[in-house]
Parts: structure tokens; sequence; C-alpha cells
């Protein structure tokens, strides 16, 4: 892709500006060229200080000084009228009620949208982060961004079904043992989420990588999961087991029982 | 009440209705002219200024026209003309170095005030056509049509050079901070 459309394309990503077609060329760039995805970390972080750079508040002396020049040109414009405080006392008073209610709702009004404003940006910021996620996850070319995919939703607080069934894909099935690994390690963390535990539970019955049987056996047991010992008795039972994966399942019965 | 019903008041005689206008637009126009001087305290004699003039030539104000829009021209006016009588330009006189401590707000953290300051600086280093189009897109979260209806232009136009201007930046902040 030529350099300065590539460029353009990434700064409306970040901005979440995007068509679907366009989002996903962004996304296979950013996966497959190291330059590019350097370009997009340091455009981020700067239109990240930018919209949340701090805003100025100017002193009193300019509100005063507005008033001075605003009385200044009602005298000379002839037509403003001159206000006697006695007999509009009560029009005053009720003016300064109608200031100080106002002032406190458009103060109010300003600090909600502000805090609207906020919230968006950071859903997009969310949203970018896990859009490249699953399309780390998925790359089938490299077991190393795969790892790094799995090892950046270990940051996150929750997770969703798509991203659970992404990593629950890589500890079944991907052929490197280390990405199965960290996927373990990974839903590990979220093992309060809806069906994270469940699955792991499967996994045990089909996980066909003896190091990561093991890792499974040992968390089934760290958590007191009694219910795989049947499925640890299989393993123990089973002519394809390796030695070791017994061991660690034979271990895994006395601990549980 | 909309900025242009107020306007047209203060347009017809009834200077009071200014008064509202200013309590909407002073820090906005305070922070665009800070952003672009640099200066605090300079930013505040020239938002002043922006609506002394407000009131002088409010019979220049077209019915109908975007307040808003109007407003930011003016203060464009003062920013530009305040450096033409002075005779010299933003980047004559400004003392990169300073600028971080001369705009950061005390109460932030410490790296985002680091990262703050890296940026002003790196500000100081673009155009003003740039570092103006920056602070109303990025800092006051203007969209490109508004930026467009206030530089008199179109939003492709627009658009094309705050990109160009962001790449620009970039490059300045971390440049910056290699060092």
């Amino acid at each position: 892709m030529e350099k300065e459309i590539l460029e353009s394309l990434i700064i409306d990503y970040i901005d979440n500006k995007l068509t679907t077609a366009d989002r996903q060329r962004v996304e296979h760039e950013l996966v497959n060229n190291p330059a590019a995805y350097r370009l997009y970390e340091e455009l981020k972080e700067i239109l990240h200080v930018m919209d949340h750079a701090s805003r100025l508040e100017p002193s009193t002396k300019l509100k005063a000084g507005f008033e001075s020049i605003l009385n200044e040109e009602v005298k000379s414009s002839g037509r403003g009228k001159t206000v006697s405080f006695y007999g509009n006392f009560y029009r005053i008073a009720a003016a300064v009620a109608l200031l100080v209610v106002g002032g406190s709702i458009g103060f109010w009004i300003s600090k909600y949208n502000e805090q609207q404003a906020h919230m968006i940006a950071i859903q997009n910021d969310l949203a970018n982060t896990r859009r490249l996620m699953l399309a780390m996850l998925n790359d089938d070319q490299s077991a190393s961004k795969r790892i790094q995919g799995v090892n950046q939703t270990i940051g996150l607080e929750t997770v969703d079904a798509q991203l659970v069934n992404a990593l629950v894909n890589r500890l079944n099935q991907d052929p490197n043992s280390n990405v199965r690994l960290a996927a373990l390690e990974a839903l590990s963390r979220f093992l309060d989420e809806p069906n994270v535990k469940a699955k792991l539970i499967k996994s045990l019955e089909t996980q066909n990588d003896p190091v990561v049987q093991i890792a499974l056996i040992q968390l089934m047991v760290q958590i007191k999961e009694k219910s795989v010992i049947k499925e640890l008795e299989r393993i123990v039972d089973d002519a394809e087991s390796l030695d070791a994966v017994k061991d660690e399942a034979h271990t895994g019965i006395l601990k549980l029982s | 009440m909309t900025d242009e019903i107020l306007m047209e008041a203060v347009k017809n005689g009834n200077l009071q209705q200014a008064s509202l206008l200013f309590e909407r637009y002073n820090k906005k126009i305070f922070n665009f002219l800070a952003r672009m001087t640099m200066d605090r305290e300079l930013a505040e004699d020239l938002t002043q200024n922006v609506f002394l003039r407000m009131l002088k030539y409010r019979n220049s104000y077209r019915e109908g026209s975007r307040f808003q829009s109007w407003i930011y021209q003016i203060a464009r006016n003062v920013f530009s003309d305040h450096y033409q009588v002075n005779k010299n330009r933003f980047s004559d006189h400004i003392d990169v170095e300073k600028i971080g401590e001369h705009m950061a707000d005390r109460d932030e953290s410490d790296e985002m005030l680091e990262k703050e300051k890296l940026l002003h600086q790196s500000m100081a280093k673009l155009t003003e056509e740039q570092r103006e189009l920056l602070v109303l897109t990025r800092f006051q979260h203007m969209k490109y049509e508004e930026v467009a209806a206030i530089m008199d232009t179109t939003v492709a136009n627009i658009k094309v050079k705050v990109h160009r201007a962001i790449l620009k930046l970039r490059e300045h902040y971390f440049e910056l901070e290699k060092i």
C-alpha cells in the first residue's frame, strides 16, 4: 500500500472512522508490516495525548475585564439603559438567581458532555485493541504474533464470547505448544466468566499435547475441580497417554479425592 | 437560546446578551489562543480583544450565519494581527524549551505531564496553520465541517491538511523524545 494512503488510513483507523473493508485492510497491514505497526503505536500515543490534553482555565481577570468593556460599550452606545439599583432590586436579585441556576445547569451539562466524550474515546480505543488482538490471535503465519495476541488479552478486565472462543481454539488446535500454553494461562485468568471453566474441562478430554495436558491437570487440581476425576481416570487407563501425563493425572486424582 | 439569536439581539442593541455569549465562548477562545500563542497571559489579553471586537463590530455579523465560525474568525484575526503589529512571527520569539512549564496544569500525573510538555514543544515546531488545525480538531474536538466553515475551505482539504499536520507532529514528538 502506498505510504501516504496507509498513514492516512491508520489515523482514521485510530479515530474509528473507517468502513469495515478499509479497517480490515489496515489490520492486515498492521499484523504483517512491523513498520506500520510502529507507526500505529506512535500515532495512537500522540492522538491520545492531544485528545486528553488538560483544558486551560483563564484567570478571573478575564471576566472582570469583559464586564468593564461591556459597560463602556453600553454607555457609549447611548441606547443601553442605565439600571437604577433600588428600583430594580428584585429584578436584579432574580437575574442573579437565574444566573446561578443557569450556571450550575450549564456546568453540569458540560461536565456530563465531557464524560460522555471521554467514554466514547475509551470505547473506541477498546474496540480497536480488541480487533487487533483477534487479528493477531488468528494469524496463521506467525506463532509469536499469536502469543503476542494471547498475552494482550491478559491485560483485559473481562473478555467476551468471541475472544474466549478464539483463545479456546488456540488452546485446542494451535500447532505450537507455547501458544497453547499461553492461551491456557490467559483463560485461567477468566475462570469467573461464563463457560470458561466448562471449556477448559472439555479441553481436557480432547487435548493431545502432553505439555498442555499436564498444565491443564495442574490447573484443575489448583481450582479443586472434582468433576474431572473420571476424566483423569480415563487418562490413567488410556494406553496412548504418555507416562508423565499418567503420573500427573494419578497425582491429581489423589489430591482431588 | 441559540448563539445566533443572542448575537442578533446584540446587533440590534441589546448589548447585555453579549454576557451570555461571553460565558459560552470565553474558555474555548482562551484555550484556542493559549495553544496558538503558547503563552497564557498573552492569550488572556487577546481573548479580551476578541470580545471587544465582537461588541465593536457587531454590525458586521451577518444574520443567519453561524456564530461559532464568526467568533473564531475574529480570534484568528486577533491572533495574526498581534504578530503583525509586533513585526515578529511567533517562531521568532518563542523559547521551545520553556513552553512545557508555561502550559501544563500542575495536577496531572508525572507521565502525562511529561508527555504534554513534549506535545507542546512539538506543536511549537509546526507551522501556524498546522498548529491551528490541530488545536481546532483535536484539542477543541471540532468536526472537519466546522473547521472548514471557519477557514472558508472544503472539508476534504481540511482532512488532508489535518492528517499531514498529525504526521508532522509525530515526527517532532518522537525526535524530541529521543533527546
